[in-house]
């Protein structure tokens, strides 16, 4: 079976950082109205509804039958998504359109994680929480020492991540972060789990985000610009520490591959980079895997200022989870078709027309799409 | 949400790792089929699929991949062990284990030389650390 030509025609977002008293399917669903606004359709025009489980929340929390109800509709294919950040929701709805399942998909995703007090420290009783480490922080900060320790980076190559994300913000209105960071303060911040600080991990925040997919033929009939899918990716690396080198996540290189394979495109043809920032080391790692800078390049790469306002190659321009909010990777998708529709305002970016959006799931899996402003 | 601290070494799937542990060694899964040193425990072997298995001792020595020094308490359970550093040491005979570096004046520096450091921390519960050669 071939991948449909399918393309976003509608996205929405609600308010992000604290949303008091309100449950995470109540904030999905707002997103959803959103994105249905944006679209410019009556939600009779859908017929698929992509939803998740947002992270650590306890019990039956996201699921399709829920948010549908709130919604008002009777899609003909419904599917939850245990873990369904952007882009595994987003592959799932192409593969559903693909298999004729469904023509025009609602995917969303709401948290009220920020307000509920979740914690991702851990507390189950496995091998590594026995050992201490718990946090995404531990392993992150492994990886980064052992990347300092093969290649020489340092500590405040690693901080233009959150240092470059930080400048970014500062022009999007919806970010949380937006004080000025500069690479000074970074380095006067405090070891959280050394070598990473405080800005090298992501916030943790309340939100809703919300995606409309369609096919490609019937994309031209919707209000907006379409962005189109042009390819993508996935991989995973379930073995765990049983792989060799796992913190480092080489298996990140195979999805880039094929990523790029499948559009007939490469790294330099990328206008816009969205990595998702569960911490700053993934994205150190991600512009390695992608082919933006050689293996072991990235600290000099980004210390040159490569990713910051005004840079060669602009990367999370919304601010990603370091700055602007965590919403699981999604408004690092809603950014970049925002980008691709020339609707950024001050931090819009000239002649954008192919977005790479990448994400991965901590060591155990990854994917990726290309977005681009054609059909072909 | 208290978590116990321990883990239970009497559970069948894990309590020769922790008889192990009690007796000053290294002990895991081997692979009767295919001789796979299977870490963390499971019920079938990773590599051929094999259920057939026996607790083998292995070498207590290992080079460091890498290690994280925790200054905050990211779960309130380690709140009094900070600061504290977790190390990720690659076996000489395969598996990759987690644990606590003992802590040293020596350089810790990944690919140093380690070996495993047994420090009972409850009576009947012995912990694996690390320590540089
Ligand atoms: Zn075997």
């Amino acid at each position: 079976m071939t991948l449909a030509k399918t393309a976003i025609i509608g996205i929405g977002a609600t308010e992000q950082g604290e949303i008091p008293g309100q449950s995470a399917n109540e904030i999905a669903a707002r997103a959803a109205v959103k994105a249905i606004e944006d679209a410019g359709i009556d939600k009779s025009a859908i017929d698929g509804l992509v939803t998740c489980k947002p992270p650590m929340a306890p019990g039956k929390v996201g699921t399709d039958e829920d948010i549908g109800q709130l919604l008002g509709i009777n899609p003909a294919f419904a599917s939850t998504l245990e873990y369904g950040p952007g882009a595994f929701s987003l592959h799932l709805a192409v593969g559903a359109i693909s298999a004729g399942l469904a023509h025009t998909i609602l995917l969303t995703y709401g948290t009220n994680l920020r307000s509920a007090g979740a914690s991702f420290g851990g507390g189950t009783r496995d091998w590594l929480t026995l050992a201490g480490l718990v946090h995404i922080a531990g392993p992150a900060a492994m990886a980064a020492r052992r990347h300092m320790h093969l290649y020489g980076t340092t500590e405040e190559q690693l901080g233009w991540v959150s240092v470059a994300q930080r400048e970014w913000a500062q022009n999007n209105p919806i970010a949380i972060f937006r004080e000025p960071m500069s690479i000074a303060d970074y380095l006067a911040s405090p070891y959280v789990v050394e070598p990473l600080r405080r800005p090298d991990l992501t916030m943790i925040s309340d939100g809703g985000a919300a995606v409309i997919v369609t096919t490609a033929e019937r994309a031209k009939d919707f209000k907006k610009p379409p962005v189109y899918i042009q390819s993508i990716a996935q991989q995973s690396a379930m073995r765990s520490d049983q792989n060799p080198d796992k913190l480092m996540r080489p298996w990140i290189k195979d999805i880039a591959d094929r990523v790029f394979a499948n559009a007939g495109l490469g790294p330099r043809d990328m206008d816009l980079v969205y990595l998702q920032d569960a911490t700053s080391v993934w994205v150190l790692q991600m512009l390695e895997w992608y082919g933006f800078c050689g293996v072991g390049e990235a600290g000099p790469f980004l210390q040159e200022g490569h990713t910051r306002p005004g840079g060669s190659l602009p990367v999370n321009t919304n601010g990603g989870q370091l700055s602007e909010c965590y919403m699981w990777n999604w408004m690092h998708l809603y950014e970049a078709v925002r980008q691709l529709r020339k609707e950024c305002g001050s931090r819009q970016i000239a002649d954008v027309e192919v977005a790479l959006h990448a994400q991965t799931h901590d060591f155990y899996k990854g994917a990726a799409t290309i977005l681009s402003t054609h059909a072909g | 949400m208290a978590e116990n601290k321990f883990p239970d070494v009497n559970d069948p799937a894990t309590a020769p790792f922790w008889k192990g542990t009690r007796d000053g060694k290294i002990v895991v899964q081997a692979c009767t089929k295919c001789g796979y040193l299977r870490w963390p425990p499971g019920p079938i072997c990773n590599e051929c699929l094999s259920s057939e298995t026996e607790w083998k001792e292995i070498s207590p020595i290992g080079t460091l991949w890498s290690y994280a020094v925790y200054h905050r308490a990211m779960n309130p359970r380690f709140k009094d062990e900070i600061p504290y550093t977790v190390a990720l040491v690659e076996l000489d005979d395969g598996p990759r284990m987690y644990g606590r570096l003992v802590a040293t004046t020596a350089k810790v520096e990944p690919g140093v030389r380690v070996r495993a450091a047994f420090q009972e921390i409850e009576p009947g519960v012995t912990f694996v650390y690390w320590e540089i050669k």
